[in-house]
Parts: C-alpha cells; structure tokens; sequence
C-alpha cells in the first residue's frame, strides 16, 4: 500500500487528504489518482488525457516537484522524503531517501490560481503563450511547395516544437510566482522557436522582440533553469531566453 | 442559448482543419471541446502522415495500396480523392510551421510503412500527430476561432430531420446550454476505451459517434476495428510502427523472426491486421514472452539513429517500462487502436442528416474499409477535415435560422435526465465500464468466433439493463467527472453493442475483422458495408454496395 497526501480546495477552503492506494507494479501516479477518484472519493479533480506523456494535462506538485503525473511511477516517489517546508526542488532532489516512507505528497501546480484540488486556472498560462502570437503568418499566400529546410535547422527547432504546454515549467518558475503577468519560460521558448523559423518573416521577429524587451519579458527571468530541470520533455526555455537576450542588445 | 452558423465538437485535428476551413469561407465558426484542443489524442499519433511527394511516386499507388490494405472495403471515389489531395494539405501544414523532418536537400523526408510499395510517409520524427496538432491549434489562434474549451457535448437536436444544434455540458460549473448552429460537425475521435488493452487516450470513450447514432444517424463498419500489432506491453501505449519502418524486427521467445512465416515479402511491414494476427499467434500458441508479449528489437538501429528518428517512443519505452530500446528489445503486444468504422458520412462529411457532418475518426467516409494503412488515419484529417468545414460553410448559406423551441425543450429533457441519474445507490460507472472494457477485449478481439461473439452480444444487453441503474454520487458541480463519466459510459455501452452485432452477422474475415470460423474472405455475400441504426431494443443492421471503380478485388498477399 502507498499513501496519497493530497491537498484539495473546495472555493476557499484547503485541507490533506491522505488515501490509502495498493501498489502494483508500474503503476503511475496518475493510475493512482484514477483509483482514487474510483473506488474511494468520487470528487477528486484533475486534468488528464493521454495517460502517456504527450498531451501535457496533468502537471502537478508531486513531492514538491513540479511534473506530469502519468509519466511519475508511484515506486520512484514514494520513498521521498518531500517534507521540505520550502519547495525547493534542488532540495528535494537531494534530500534523499526515506526507506518504507511509502508516502507520495500531492498538490496542485504552483504559480496558476486553483479551480478545485489539483485542478489550475490553465487560461491564465494560455493567454501568456498566446500573447506571443506563436503562429506562423501566411500572409494569405496559396502554398505550392515546401519551404526547403536543412536538417540542422529542423533539429535546433524541435528543440522547442516538442514543447507539450503542460505548464509545468510555470509551476517551477520563481520569476512566474513573483510577476504575474511575467511570460514565463514556456512563453518565452515558444517565441523562440519562431523567431528561428525560416518561415516566419524578419517583420514578425522584429514585432516578436519588441514584445519580449520587458521586465514581464525576457528580462525577467531569473536563469536558474528551473525550467530546464523539470521539463518532461527536455525543453530549454532558459538558453532561449538567453538567446533572446542577445539578440536585443 | 450560445449561436453559431457552423459549430464543431471536438478540437483534434479534423475538428481545428474543419473551423479553419470554416473560417476561410466566412462562416461564424466555434469549436466545442471536452479537453483543451492540445490534449485531443491526434496529438499522441507517432509515425507519420502519407503522400505521394516523390517523383516517382503517384497517387495512384497511394491509392492501390490504400484499397488492398482496406482487404477492398474502402470506397474508391473516397480514397481517390485521400490519395489526390494528400500532397496538397501535407504542403500546406508544412508552410503553416508543422517542423517536418528532412532529408539533406531540405525536402520532407519519408519513411517505408506497412502495407505502402513506396516510402511516403512523412513524419516529425516520432511525434508527427503532436507536430500537427500544434500547428493546427496556432493557426486557430491567429484567426481567432472561439473555442467552448472543458465542454461535454451530450445530445445532438434534430428538427424536422434536420441537426439544428446540440445540448451541452460546461463541465468547469455542470451547467448546461443550449447550442444553436445551422451545421454541427462532428470530430470527436474514437472509441479505443471500450477496450480493456487500447493505445487510445483515456478520453476516447466515442461520445461523437454515439451522438449521431442515438439521434437516429447509421453507423458504418463498426466491427472493423483496427488492433496495432506493437503496443507497450503493460500499459499500451503506442510504439509507432516507424520502428519496423525504421528496420526493427520482431523476434518470438526463441528468437525466430516469425513474421517469416505470415509474410514472406513484406515481413515486419505487412498491413497491422495481419502482423497483429501474426503477434497473437505467437503469443497464443505459448512461442511469446511470460505474461504474453513478444519482442521488437530496435537495437541494430544504433543510438543515433534511434535518437534521430525514434526519441519518442525510446522516452516512452524507459518511462513506462523501464527500458532502454538502444539496449534492450521493447516488449509489445496487440492492442485496439483505431477504428474503422464511424458515423455514416460522404466525400464532403456530410452524414445522411442534412446539417450534421462527421470526419476524421469518428467518421466512416469509408477510405479505411478493413484495414486502415498507418499513416492514412492524419491523412484522413486534414484532406476531409477541410472540405467538411468547406461544405459546412456553403450549406450554412442556404439555410434559415431554426426557432429555439425545439432546443430549449431538449435542453430541459436533457437536464432532467442528468438529475435523475443523481443519487445514491444504483450502478457505478467504473464496475460498468470494466466489465464492458473485458468483454470487447476477450469477446470482440483479433480472434473472433460465433461463440465468443453471442456471448459479447448477451452480456453487454445484461450491462446495458444495469446500465438503467448507473447513478452518480458526487454531486459537485465543479469538474464532476463522476458525472461526465457516466454521462460517456452510457454511448460506450451502445457502441460495444454495434460492434458485437455487426462481427456476429458478418460471416467472413476480411481486414481486421478476423472470424475463426469463417477464416476466407467472402466478395459473394460480404463485400458490403454495414450499417447500424439505433433502435431501443438493439442495433437494426442493413448493407450497403461498396464503391469500386478503379481496382477489383484481388486475393490479398504480402
């Protein structure tokens, strides 16, 4: 048996749960979750999909760590020891283990404001990323043919196409948490990832740094790639703000 | 009451190309979806979307081997105009930002997948569905679509005949709305989660196609019901058929590369139905792994390459199973995939009920027939996606506004009925869905006989009795999933029942619908489609010609 400590909000009020779950072998935080919300309270919420790390809906506080809770395998977590009063994740991670704790802490994504229990205000992050008008503009012209690409360049793009937007860099972010209308790395890695697009025109790049020259920009970042160390998908937003940056000066 | 000309339920990628397509040709356009359109399970599609690109390639062949794929069920004015317009849309998602991979002369590069005589699928490295569906969604961005984001369609209203809109859920406070629009497309996905072993997103539990069915529109081909021959062993996820495409082999517990013996010429890249009977076997036959699995072996392929071309599924492969494909062989099993059939539905989406549309997997325009070929399935999308939000948008012209009577009185009905499945007591939608999810599984699987098939038939009647009782005992108004769950369960119930059905009646095998006791395929009695209606005591079944025009029918042999 492992125990899920749960934090749950109901409109105002927050409180623990702790559910008692039987282990099986492989079974991901998410399973757990679902036997949860199964078989003992019906009323737990959060976000899933497809249950195989690409859709990018459940992201949640899980020991403290910022991470997708389909890709977190219950036996890899429950010997944490996460009772750090401060959610640090380099302290987590060092913090070690704790033989037979069998205990998993659950809470919802830090940095969004929570609807109900693990379940965020993802607008909030949506409208950030959308803020950045991540699109490639046509400009109405009838495509014919393919806009010829190195295989370099489409390497150091998918870098950032891989970008799932599970928020979960939001949630690790001390510059998100501080300024809510901060952009955030997932923002700031998607305005990358078209400003490196052959296809985008040198008018959008131009438009896409006048944008980004701003506190809630690229200069608010940090750079202690928080982001970096939590992203599921081995994204960089840090070196690409950097690379923003640089472009600025 | 929410009023759009064109509303399209489902925000995957034949939905977000069906309202672009909307869009373009003027219409007020919404998309209503139960996720945020990211997390629709098109994103979770791997290997690879087809067309003829090469210059010695054609979309004739794409077409000839899209129909001996389908085991001659698809229709071929259909799949003509898949094959016709594939390069057309491939070129467009690239200029709209899709990052293909490439060969050196910086053209899309394709690779071999089963069942094609050319290699002519295009990919993003493994993660082709996640690529478009991104691109996609950003262009629904840009040109400002509104999308009804967390809402659970739950009822279509027809009129006269006519689909005049929909009754809807907002699952974020449990209110419902009525939905007016002139034309409703549907491009809600699968069904894979009536299966007990199912690739599908946990989401895909069908409600567009039980939409359709419940408001008396037929459903075609059902029991054709695609199993993917490489799934993760244990938790069933996806691994791409790109990995054979790529050169990986599927070796059986004494090390035999068995594909030998079911597919001499094609070997690992014979069609899915046919390398998923061949896994079966092996398994059945005790020449799997312990616990039933068999082994594809990537490890020849060498890191970089694997890292190049397959860093999806080598990720999946150490998250859920705890290995490294550049050093291990992956452990896979069959498992459900995709479907066939869908609501009925035309070259231009449109379904026999004038104002409703369906397309993409939901729907049957029938160019899978039996068998689909991978990477025709994002195909589909796009090519069909688009000339049903063209359609829809034209129809929308020429029809009047219909009075809101007829919606808010469904509204009401539908309000009532959720009440009344408040309370204590009674069915709970999880032992109901388990129960059904392991009759499809053992009953409706790759091997199927009369036996099995009565059986699946009687005992999903007894769920779907039980399933009168299904009450819900969370009663939180904000995201009750309880709710939303039983609310789907009650179509998933109705859906197994078609499938069931429609495999007993068809005494044949053809594609993916494999009979043991009728294991030859029968042109005579069964080239034919199916067609399910509703009625409240079971499925009415019916037959429909085939389309055939440019192949005939041919023995099938890889």
């Amino acid at each position: 048996m492992v125990t899920l400590k749960i934090k749950r909000q109901d409109g105002d009020r927050t409180w623990f749960d702790q559910f008692e779950v039987e282990e099986k072998t492989g079974m991901t935080v998410l399973e757990a979750l679902f036997h949860v919300q199964e078989r003992q309270d019906g009323s737990l919420c959060f976000r899933y999909s497809c249950r195989g790390a690409v859709c990018g809906s459940c992201a949640m506080l899980i020991n403290k760590v910022p991470g997708l809770a389909c890709r977190t395998q219950v036996a890899n977590v429950k010997d944490e020891a996460a009772d750090e009063p401060e959610d640090d994740i380099a302290a987590v991670k060092q913090s070690g283990k704790v033989e037979g704790k069998n205990e998993i802490l659950i809470e919802p994504l830090p940095n969004l404001k929570v609807i109900r229990d693990l379940i965020v205000d993802m607008d909030h992050f949506y409208s950030l990323v959308d803020s950045v008008k991540p699109w490639i503009d046509m400009q109405d012209r009838e495509p014919e043919k393919v806009t010829l690409m190195d295989p370099s360049t489409q390497n150091q793009l998918e870098r950032y196409t891989n970008c799932i937007l599970c928020a979960t860099c939001h949630g690790a972010c001390p510059a998100a948490a501080r300024d809510g209308n901060y952009l955030g790395p997932a923002a700031l890695a998607k305005a990358w990832r078209f400003y490196l697009d052959p296809r985008s025109r040198d008018k959008d790049r131009d438009e896409l740094l006048e944008l980004l020259d701003s506190e809630s920009g690229v200069w608010g970042c940090d750079v202690v790639y928080k982001c970096v160390a939590v992203c599921p998908k081995k994204v960089t937003p840090t070196p690409a703000i950097l690379e923003l940056r640089k472009k600025m000066e | 009451m929410i009023d759009h000309d064109v509303l399209v339920i489902g925000g995957g990628l034949s939905g977000l190309r069906a309202a672009l397509e909307a869009k373009f040709r003027g219409a007020d356009v919404a998309i209503i979806s139960k996720v945020y359109p990211i997390r629709s399970h098109s994103g979770a599609a791997q290997g690879g979307i087809n067309a003829s690109l090469g210059f010695d390639d054609s979309w004739e062949a794409h077409a000839l081997d899209t129909v001996k794929g389908s085991d001659y069920l698809a229709d071929q004015d259909t799949v003509e105009i898949l094959c016709r317009e594939a390069p057309e849309r491939v070129i467009e998602m690239e200029n709209w930002g899709t990052n293909f991979s490439r060969k050196d002369d910086g053209t899309i590069a394709q690779r071999p997948f089963g069942g094609a005589g050319f290699p002519r699928t295009c990919y993003a490295g493994d993660r082709t569905g996640h690529n478009l569906l991104h691109t996609l969604h950003e262009q629904v961005l840009k040109n400002k679509i509104k999308v009804y984001n967390e809402w659970l369609v739950t009822r279509l209203v027809v009129e006269k005949g006519k689909c005049i809109g929909s009754v809807a859920m907002n699952t974020a406070n449990s209110e419902m709305d009525a939905l007016r629009a002139k034309a409703t497309i549907l491009a809600t996905g699968g069904y894979g989660r009536i299966y007990q072993r199912s690739t599908n997103a946990i989401i895909n539990r069908g409600s567009g196609i039980a939409l359709a069915y419940m408001a008396g529109v037929s459903l075609k081909d059902m029991e054709f019901v695609q199993f993917h021959p490489t799934t993760l062993w244990g938790t069933n996820i996806l691994i791409t058929e790109g990995a054979r495409g790529e050169g990986g082999y599927l070796y059986n517990k004494d090390h035999e590369r068995f594909m030998a013996s079911y597919a001499a010429g094609a070997m690992e890249l014979a069609p899915r139905d046919i390398v998923a009977r061949a896994i079966q076997t092996e398994i059945d036959e005790r020449r799997g792994f312990p616990g039933g699995y068999v082994q594809l072996d990537i490890t020849h392929l060498g890191k970089e390459k694997i890292n190049k071309r397959l860093p999806g599924i080598r990720q999946i492969s150490i998250d859920f199973a705890g290995i490294d494909p550049v050093q291990k062989p992956i452990p896979v099993q069959p498992g459900q995939h995709y479907s066939m059939g869908g609501v009925s539905s035309n070259k231009d989406g449109e379904t026999p009920m004038p104002g409703l549309y369906a397309v993409g997997e939901c729907a049957c325009i029938s160019v899978h027939g039996a068998n689909r070929l991978g990477g025709n399935s994002l195909l589909d999308t796009v090519v069909f996606g688009k000339r049903a939000g063209g359609a829809a948008a034209e129809y929308v012209k020429t029809v009047e506004n219909q009075t809101e009577e007829s919606l808010i009185d469904a509204l009401k009905s539908e309000q009532q009925s959720i009440e009344e499945m408040m309370g204590e007591g009674g069915e709970n939608f999880a032992e109901l869905r388990d129960e059904l999810r392991a009759i499809m599984q053992e009953y409706v699987g790759v091997f199927r006989n009369r036996e099995k098939l009565e059986h699946a038939v009687e005992a999903i009647r007894e769920l779907k009795e039980r399933g009168k009782e299904l009450r819900v005992k969370n009663n939180s108004s904000v995201f009750n999933f309880e709710l939303m769950n039983a609310i789907e369960l009650k179509g998933m119930l109705e859906l197994g029942h078609v499938i069931a059905l429609g495999a007993l009646v068809r005494e044949e095998s053809r594609g993916a619908h494999y009979r043991t006791d009728y294991p030859e395929r029968d042109d005579e009695n069964w080239l034919k489609h199916t067609l399910a209606f509703f009625k409240p005591e079971g499925p009415e079944l019916d037959y429909r010609e085939v389309t055939i025009d440019r192949f005939q029918p041919e023995r099938r042999a890889y």
